[in-house]
């Protein structure tokens, strides 16, 4: 999984292609009138959720924890730009940057707690803090709006559908490698070292709980961003962001992507929304069993492939070169 | 408050608990067991409130008989899906991480409550309540439904039976061995695998009974299983993973409290359930009953 050598030519080529690629993707689509702005629109939408699978993919995949509540930082980050912009005035550069750095406090306040615990226990304290956040923005009415959630969030003028996109691709591609150079980094061993084996990783002189709280950090400061870009990209934030279902979402992405992969919870996330998005179009029933066709892909992916594509295309390419 | 109000409401709270008792007690036995935290536990009493509706149409729930019917048929229906999903996908996943395990269950959640969404669709439905159970007992002035006593009579029975056959059973004694030495007891030429099935089925069954009493109670709606499975949580972590008298202890917080809290807090109540659920994780993760692990 972590060829380094061998694959980082491979994978910077790739890379920059994919790259290049969605750069010039939305100047097609924009040719293509009304259909062509929706999909302008989906990409954007697959672009922030690919950041929000990769944020949480941090913890999961890297640090081996099952976070249940990833959301909560998702939600916070979208209603921190909501907020500031709408009720506070704030320039769009202003908030998406107080998105990460709000989502990383509440992240080090939640994660404080949780990375006391282990295993099943951190999952379900994680899934508790999350409802609690949740419950929180959905009864304050007066602060946060809550069921009917925040609308109408302010768009500067030059920011059209396109520019946005070009936006969130960069702000994509910075997170990207900022995240490459995480995992890569003494600290990103470290992490992994405690996935493989925490005792180990405490004799050897790693402060374990110093350690994944602060991937705990970091992965939330991720999501809150994702968070922000997703509230400006709809205008609007609201109490869905924050449900443990939603923190059920980069979980799958990931689990189909491929855990222990960089690229994999990307691939996957955008995978499932092309899907999603693509099934609706083809017939319109599709969206009301769209959860049984997730839920049975995921069984698949349980059952018979739990590396994910990532994995699958490893044993696959392997296997050809031996 | 006056004295009066005191026990109206603790008896309205002590329904709600035994409510969520029965289908928390569901849930905590199968993680005994099976240590497996089942996601679709909400799912499952979801669809087993939704039967009852059907059903009810059928029988004329007015009628006591038609309530029993319902109250013998649905629980082992629910049962019998149970079974069909352990043995077809639980038991594939139990030597897996958690990851896989939580999320088998997830994408049963998934599937589960979508089918309810195509075959019932979206609309709150109910079940007409039994005439001998429509009615309401006056308890110093104040008008309690005599179907919150019909469950807090049916709650203490259920917990009871529980108990009777987890500590006074030979059945039971497998159970609890199932939990504590699995290995010593197919050592021993029980067939383990058959044990979690049937507590599974076990805990299905709860689920179920726990659904058509809801469908009894209140309006059932497609989110109910999602917001259940997450009280349910709250109650098993309170009571500790794995333990039924936990869970009886856990549920009877959790719905005394969410009853007393709504008069000071209103809605803000909703939020005591889970900032307990934190609480109890923190300061004590196994829960008052449970023993600490790993």
């Amino acid at each position: 999984m972590d060829d380094m050598t061998s694959s980082s030519r491979a994978g910077w080529i790739s890379g920059i292609t994919v790259t290049v690629v969605l750069f010039v993707l939305p100047v097609f689509l924009g040719q293509l009138g009304k259909t062509g702005e929706y999909w302008i629109w989906v990409s954007t939408e697959m672009i922030i959720m690919a950041l929000f699978a990769m944020s949480l993919n941090l913890i999961l995949g890297f640090g081996g924890m099952v976070s249940f509540g990833h959301a909560a930082f998702f939600g916070v980050g979208a209603y921190t730009v909501a907020l500031l912009m709408k009720k506070a005035d704030f320039p769009l550069y202003l908030a998406l940057t107080a998105a990460p750095l709000v989502a990383a406090i509440t992240a080090a306040i939640v994660g404080w707690f949780c990375v006391r615990l282990l295993g099943l226990y951190f999952s379900i304290l994680t899934l508790a803090f999350g409802q609690l956040l949740f419950m929180i923005v959905f009864q304050w009415y007066t602060f946060t709006g809550g069921d009917d959630g925040l609308h109408g969030v302010p768009r500067p003028e030059i920011l059209g559908p396109i520019n946005y996109y070009w936006l969130c691709l960069i702000l994509f591609v910075i997170c990207f490698l900022i995240i490459r150079m995480i995992v890569n980094s003494s600290f990103g061993l470290s992490i992994k070292t405690i996935r493989e084996n925490m005792e180990r990783a405490k004799f050897i002189g790693i402060n374990v709980r110093r350690y994944q709280l602060l991937n705990f950090i970091i992965a939330g400061a991720f999501a809150g961003l994702a968070g922000g870009m997703l509230c400006e990209l709809n205008r609007f934030a609201q109490t869905e962001f924050l449900h443990w279902s939603k923190s059920a979402e980069p979980i799958l992405a990931s689990l189909v992507g491929g855990i222990y992969s960089l690229a994999g919870p990307a691939i996957g996330s955008s995978i499932l929304i092309f899907l999603k998005i693509f099934l609706q179009q083809v017939h319109r029933s599709m969206v009301e069993v769209w959860a049984i066709v997730l839920g049975v892909l995921l069984l698949v992916v349980v059952l018979f492939a739990p590396q994910g594509l990532v994995g699958l295309y490893q044993n696959i390419f392997k296997k050809s070169q031996s | 408050m006056t004295w009066q109000l005191f026990v109206f409401m603790l008896i309205n709270g002590l329904c709600q608990g035994m409510l969520l008792f029965i289908i928390a007690s569901g849930l905590s036995l199968v993680f005994g067991v099976l240590r497996v935290i089942n996601f679709a536990h909400g799912s499952l009493y979801m669809i087993g409130a939704f039967l009852a509706y059907s059903l009810s149409t059928i029988f004329a729930g007015e009628s006591l008989m038609g309530f029993l019917i319902l109250l013998m048929v649905v629980p082992p229906a629910i049962a019998i899906i149970g079974f069909v999903l352990e043995v077809s996908l639980f038991r594939r996943v139990y030597r897996e991480e958690h990851l896989l395990q939580l999320l088998l269950t997830y994408a049963l959640v998934l599937i589960l409550d979508d089918l309810v969404r195509v075959i019932w669709g979206g609309e709150p439905r109910s079940v007409t309540r039994p005439d001998l159970l429509a009615g309401s007992v006056d308890i110093f002035g104040m008008a309690l439904p005599s179907y919150n006593v019909f469950i807090l009579v049916v709650g203490p029975l259920i917990a009871f039976g529980l108990w009777f056959l987890l500590y006074r059973t030979r059945t039971g004694n497998i159970i609890r061995a199932a939990v504590s030495y699995p290995d010593t007891l197919g050592a021993l030429g029980v067939n383990v695998s058959w044990v979690m099935t049937s507590t599974f089925m076990l805990g299905c069954w709860l689920a179920g009974f726990g659904g058509v009493l809801t469908a009894g109670l209140s309006n059932i709606d497609l989110g109910m299983g999602m917001q259940t499975i997450i009280e349910c949580f709250a109650v098993v972590v309170i009571g500790g993973l794995g333990s039924v008298g936990g869970a009886l202890l856990g549920s009877l917080i959790i719905g005394t409290g969410l009853t007393f809290f709504q008069l000071p807090f209103g809605r803000w109540a909703l939020v005591f359930p889970y900032a307990l659920m934190a609480l109890v994780l923190v300061v004590r993760p196994w829960g008052f009953f449970g023993k600490p692990e790993r």
